[in-house]
């Protein structure tokens, strides 16, 4: 079995070399025959991946210690489902997710894009090979996961304990299918500047893939902030390390792409920035990559540290992102420019967002890439963190998201702000309301505080807004009102949630950071504490054995306004003995949206214990806001102006009657 | 076998996916232009279902659809005839016949690079299932933590498993195993005496405190346990107390069975420690004390004939159970002490044929050999 | 306005932005990225009091000490030189004796160096890189070749 997932990854990887040759060749001489065996490549290129990433899986669940892999990352005690997600828990096995995930995509584009010019799918699919080429042999030369060891030792050496998590299950997989979801858009892109055209259906074609793509990446990123938050037990949900950066930077260049495909789509504008961001972005995901695999950077998710690693990711980063951004030079001009509009409209707005959001990727990147380019010029350490970005990034947001509101309510071509303004009205009052009271009666706000909430108020009204406003909210009776709600497109209701869980992220980010509080102290049992209005006490240390560690439980009583005994909340420190590591599992309770926070510290020699505990006001609402932001996407992918209709089997028939072949 | 047949299936198949479209039929591809209309006339009607929903304005929808209008007008402008039948060019059957033949002859030749087609997968279940006869001793050991860590209350678990743990140098592990026998199943000499060589031999053969306590404790419940007594008289030598030492192995070599396997590490440490010299010929059934003592009493040629009659029973006892690996090493060193070279030769030459020619003790008594100056031929 | 002009604004306007965010970046790259030290770099740099900086190096062995509640001391030592840190707060789960460690803050007026945050490795085969870097110059560390 592992043997027939080392050889169907092989002869994935030869397919691979015909899909990027062969549809190619087939483009460029016009013949059909060629173009045609992009498809079926295609799919049983992905077939081949899936049955090697499941031989990966099933040796990883065996605990099959012939595999070098396993042997490295696993370990027989290790609990079934820990041991399954533990196949894309390193660097092997993660890289072949990739791959899964980029063949997975090629598949979908080969199957349902029969509704696309010949052309235009052949060199789509040849520059999906391409990529898929370049990451199969990666993965062969250097990070082959099939590589066995004879005879196996008869014992794993562990997952590193922090990633046995259920967080992981998730956070990966998610990550990568929105970083690769943007190389479908990215190969679109290689494709019309290959044909040196764009198609009308164009934008309907990579609109969906960037939404797909930027669903998933938002769940991604979500997720992994909330491993991080309760996993590592430091009680913050963004670190700004390079490599969240890494996976945020793609999000905030996909973000514009998405809104500026909508130009696209709609007013045949702004095509060749469309373009270009697309390649952009995943170029993003392409960096993130490589800072993630290659071991520049030194963090929780450096798997590799070997050199040879890096030296050909970077080789595959500078080939895709150069060669992609040469053919734009070369090729752009060909490119026909679109309809006019006026600063003041659906187009402008969407023109600001693209404006303030790529320039918050570029301070991004700056503060992420600088302290490297410093360290490798002069061999200065800097540490470039949360300071930086505040300054930074901050300023750049919060025009952006004041001007959130009004893009959804302006006209395309040239809209209207006062009108747009009259219909925030309420919004606005609102808002200004939240922060007078917000300033005012919350004792310790500050003004950032107040400003914060007042924002994120304005942003969740606006969105309310945007709907009834389309739904003819005030014009028309009540049942009309309720049937043209029903009535809006898909993609409206997608806007206004995707707006609204901005919103939402916004306020709990705001409660968290100005209206939490936080204690360190140390407790001896039956000692109690008091953060916030919720009263804790420390119950004891008791040992106890997990399956492949050993832990040490606090148990703090929860005890309510009465002083009832309300839950119990338990923190811990774990041993893992295999890899000889501790690591503390954080106790959450979560109270309405808020969160009370503990972890556990280190043990004194009087018997007291160190606690840290947290209260978390709105926590909830920052992942929360995540999971509305996906809900909107998926809502935007159900409208049926993205299912592009292929031309009229009639009108084919007739063709086929009038060529001679 | 089984693999190679599904890696052939694998292969056809994907031969198979690039070559069944290259033979297909030609299939009509629909011009680019006539995409792009259906793209116009998909957004017209959208304006009117948006007019209709009130989303826009009569007079917004008028200039959007006039847009529209142009960019068909516009598409048909620049319509051309259709280029995208040609005759298959030359150069097309090149590309598809080496596209064909790149699968199978790549994927098979890097796999013959990288791949290990014989080595059969391994999951550890099946590993632990398989007959106990036929499965390494790690396989065994492995079997015995896997009931261990279901039973972990089991004593005698731990009391078989501990001493195996010595032997494979998994010290750190044989401590903790010999912890839980003493726990489970109770204080004796033998665990006693195996947790302080377990503990000092993690040590690098420092007999520690901890140590030296178990030794103690194995000592107060069997006195004469030889283990504890070898290693406190080690720990004396290590403080630096040789003389204590070498009387505490003096002792003990009085009180050794003449069969123990003691005697010869303890006559090692007395040499070490620059002791009183003490003949090293030991055979498999040692010389008793009375023996000894005997022989200390005996003229050199009587010394020597005794020591040579021992010699001869060994020599007896190997040619009877030849399959003694330690015997027959002994018996060589035993031939050369004697000055008996050509008996040692002789020796060599027998225990090799025992083992077989090609077996590992076979090198490691030609390497033994040589090292005492023998070798098999002249 | 003509269009031309309009359009020339527009652009302006576009440039102007960017080149104020440009600005702000590098602002904020002179003034709030912390640089790295280990304790024998201090003795030649002068680092005032105040100053966020990033110190990194093992920890001195012997030299850790509860105080009261969740205050920690203990010495940040390159084998050269060793500086003097309180830390309030849980230290991270590998913050162990003789181990690398990379914590965040500033010196105080007494020259004890502050810091509010600590960082150790993350599991038994990684060394924070640049504390790896560092001793790796200045000859004390070797890396370990399992």
């Amino acid at each position: 079995m592992v043997e027939t997932g080392h050889f169907a990854l092989v002869l994935a990887f030869a397919l691979s070399l015909v899909q990027m040759l062969v549809p190619l060749v087939g483009a460029r001489t016009g013949n059909q025959r060629l173009m045609a065996v992009g498809g079926p490549v295609t799919v049983t290129g992905f077939a081949l991946t899936a049955l090697s990433f499941a031989a990966l899986a099933s040796a990883y669940a065996g605990s099959d210690f012939s595999v070098a892999s396993v042997w490295e990352n696993s370990h027989s005690l290790q609990p079934m489902i820990y041991k399954i997600t533990g196949t894309w828990g390193n660097h092997e096995g993660s890289m072949l997710l990739w791959v899964l995930i980029l063949t997975f995509f090629g598949a979908l584009v080969a199957v349902f894009g029969n509704n696309l010019p010949a052309t235009l799918k052949a060199n789509v699919l040849a520059v999906q090979g391409m990529i898929g080429a370049a990451f199969f042999l990666f993965i062969l030369a250097t990070s082959n996961p099939f590589i066995r060891l004879n005879p196996a030792p008869i014992e794993g050496r562990d997952l590193n304990p922090i990633l046995q998590d259920l967080g992981l299950a998730i956070h990966p997989p998610m990550l990568y299918l929105g970083y690769v979801g943007f190389s479908i858009c990215f190969s679109f892109s290689v494709a019309a500047l290959i044909e040196g055209r764009i198609d009308a259906s164009w934008a309907r074609w990579v609109r969906p893939w960037t939404l797909v793509a930027w669903m998933f990446l938002t769940g991604g990123i979500a997720m992994g902030s909330y491993w991080a938050y309760y996993e590592l037990g430091w009680g913050g949900f963004w670190f700004w390390d390079p490599v969240e950066n890494a996976s945020f930077m793609p999000w905030l260049a996909g973000t514009a792409l998405l809104h500026s495909a909508i130009v696209m789509e709609k007013r045949s504008t702004l095509k060749i920035w469309t373009l270009l961001l697309a390649i952009l972005t995943f170029s993003l995901s392409l960096l993130g990559t490589f800072l993630v695999r290659s071991g520049v950077l030194t963090s929780v998710h450096a798997f590799a540290t070997d050199p040879a690693r890096g030296v050909f990711i970077l080789c595959i980063l500078t080939l895709f992102i150069g060669g992609s951004l040469a053919l734009f030079a070369l090729r752009a001009s060909r490119l026909t420019a679109g309809g006019l509009f006026h600063p003041i409209s659906r187009e402008g707005a969407l023109v600001l967002n693209n404006l303030f959001l790529t320039t918050a990727t570029a301070t991004v990147l700056v503060g992420t890439l600088y302290p490297m380019a410093l360290e490798a010029l002069t061999g200065g350490k800097i540490s470039v963190g949360a300071p930086f970005f505040d300054l930074t990034f901050g300023p750049l947001m919060l025009p952006l998201l004041a001007i959130v509101p009004f893009g959804p309510l302006l006209a395309w071509k040239r809209g209207d702000v006062i009108a747009a303004s009259q219909r925030l009205m309420a919004a606005f009052a609102l808002a200004i309301t939240a922060m007078l009271v917000t300033g005012l009666f919350i004792d310790g706000a500050s003004v950032f505080a107040a400003l914060g909430v007042g924002l994120a108020v304005w942003l969740v009204v606006g969105a309310l807004t945007d709907l009834a406003v389309k739904s003819g909210f005030g014009a028309v009776p009540p049942a009309a009102m309720l049937r043209r709600f029903a009535g809006l497109p898909r993609s409206v209701f997608g806007t206004a949630l995707a707006h609204l869980g901005l919103g939402l992220t916004l306020l709990g980010i705001v409660g968290t950071l100005c209206f939490g509080t936080e204690k360190i102290l140390s407790m001896h049992p039956g000692e109690t504490v008091e953060l916030s209005g919720h009263t804790l006490r420390f119950e004891g240390l008791s040992p106890r054995k997990g399956p492949n560690f050993t832990e040490d439980r606090g148990r703090f009583l929860l005890m309510g306004a009465d002083g009832n005994a309300d839950g119990m909340i338990t923190s811990a420190k774990r041993f893992y003995p295999v890899r000889q590591t501790v690591t503390t599992e954080s106790g959450i309770r979560t109270l309405g949206l808020s969160q009370l926070y503990l972890s556990l510290g280190d043990e004194n020699n009087d018997g007291s214990v160190v606690v840290r505990l947290w209260w978390k006001p709105l926590v909830t609402l920052i992942w929360g806001g995540g999971l509305v932001m996906m809900a909107g996407a998926a809502m935007s992918l159900l409208d049926r102006r993205l299912r592009v209709g292929a031309p009229a089997k009639r009108r084919k028939a007739a063709a086929a009657l009038a060529s001679p072949t | 076998m089984l693999f190679w047949v599904i890696a052939a299936i694998l292969t056809l198949g994907a031969s198979l996916a690039v070559l069944l479209p290259l033979t297909g039929g030609m299939k009509v591809a629909s011009s680019a232009g006539d995409h792009d209309l259906e793209v116009y006339r998909d957004q017209l009607s959208e304006l009117d279902r948006d007019m209709a929903r009130g989303l826009i304005q009569p007079g917004e929808a008028d200039e959007a659809r006039a847009e529209i209008g142009r960019r068909i007008l516009r598409l048909g402008a620049t319509a051309q005839p259709d280029a995208a039948i040609l005759k298959p060019a030359r150069s097309a059957k090149w590309v598809a016949s080496i596209a064909v033949l790149a699968v199978p002859l790549l994927s098979w030749g890097i796999y013959g690079m990288l791949g290990s087609p014989d080595l059969p997968s391994q999951p550890l279940a099946e590993r632990l299932a398989k007959n106990p006869a036929d499965a390494s001793v790690d396989e065994l050991v492995a079997r015995a933590e896997a009931h261990l860590a279901a039973n972990p209350s089991d004593g005698k678990g731990w009391d078989v498993l501990a001493p195996i743990y010595l032997r494979l140098q998994r010290f750190p592990d044989a401590v903790t195993a010999y912890r839980n026998a003493i726990r489970l199943d109770g204080d004796s000499a033998v665990r006693q005496s195996g947790l302080g060589e377990a503990i000092a031999s993690a040590a690098g053969g420092i007999v520690s405190a901890d140590a030296q306590k178990a030794f103690e404790a194995a000592l107060k419940l069997d006195p004469a346990n030889a283990k504890a007594n070898f290693y406190l008289a080690v720990g004396l030598a290590q403080e630096g107390k040789k003389a204590d030492a070498v009387a505490a192995w003096q002792k003990m070599l009085g009180q050794l069975a003449p069969d123990s396997p003691w005697r010869s590490a303890v006559r090692q440490a007395l040499a070490e420690a620059g002791g009183p010299a003490v003949p090293d010929a030991a055979p498999a059934n040692g010389p008793d004390a009375q023996q000894v003592e005997a022989a200390q009493q005996m003229s050199p040629q009587d010394r020597q004939a005794m020591i040579e009659t021992m010699v001869a029973g060994l020599d007896d006892k190997l040619k009877q159970n030849p399959r003694d690996e330690e015997g027959w090493m002994r018996l060589i060193r035993s031939y050369v002490v004697l000055g008996k070279a050509d008996k040692a030769r002789d020796a060599l030459g027998r225990a090799v044929a025992a083992f077989g020619a090609d077996s590992e003790q076979a090198k490691k008594f030609t390497a033994f050999a040589a090292s005492l100056g023998v070798t098999a031929t002249e | 306005m003509t269009r031309r002009q309009k359009r020339m604004s527009v652009i302006l306007a576009g440039l102007a932005f960017l080149g104020a965010a440009a600005g702000l970046t590098f602002y904020a790259l002179g003034q709030k990225a912390s640089y790295f030290y280990m304790p024998a770099d201090l003795a030649t740099a002068s680092v005032p009091p105040g100053q966020r900086i990033r110190l990194g190096g093992l920890v001195e062995k012997g030299t850790i000490m509860r105080g009261q509640g969740a205050t920690v001391a203990f010495s940040v030592t390159d084998k050269q030189k060793s500086v003097k840190v309180t830390y309030t707060g849980i230290l991270p789960d590998l913050f162990r004796e003789e181990q690398g460690v990379i914590t965040e803050g500033a010196f105080g007026p007494d020259g004890v160096f502050v810091a509010d945050s600590v960082l150790a490795k993350h599991d038994e085969r990684y060394m924070p890189k640049e504390v790896a870097d560092g001793l790796k110059a200045k000859g004390v560390w070797q890396e370990s070749t399992n």
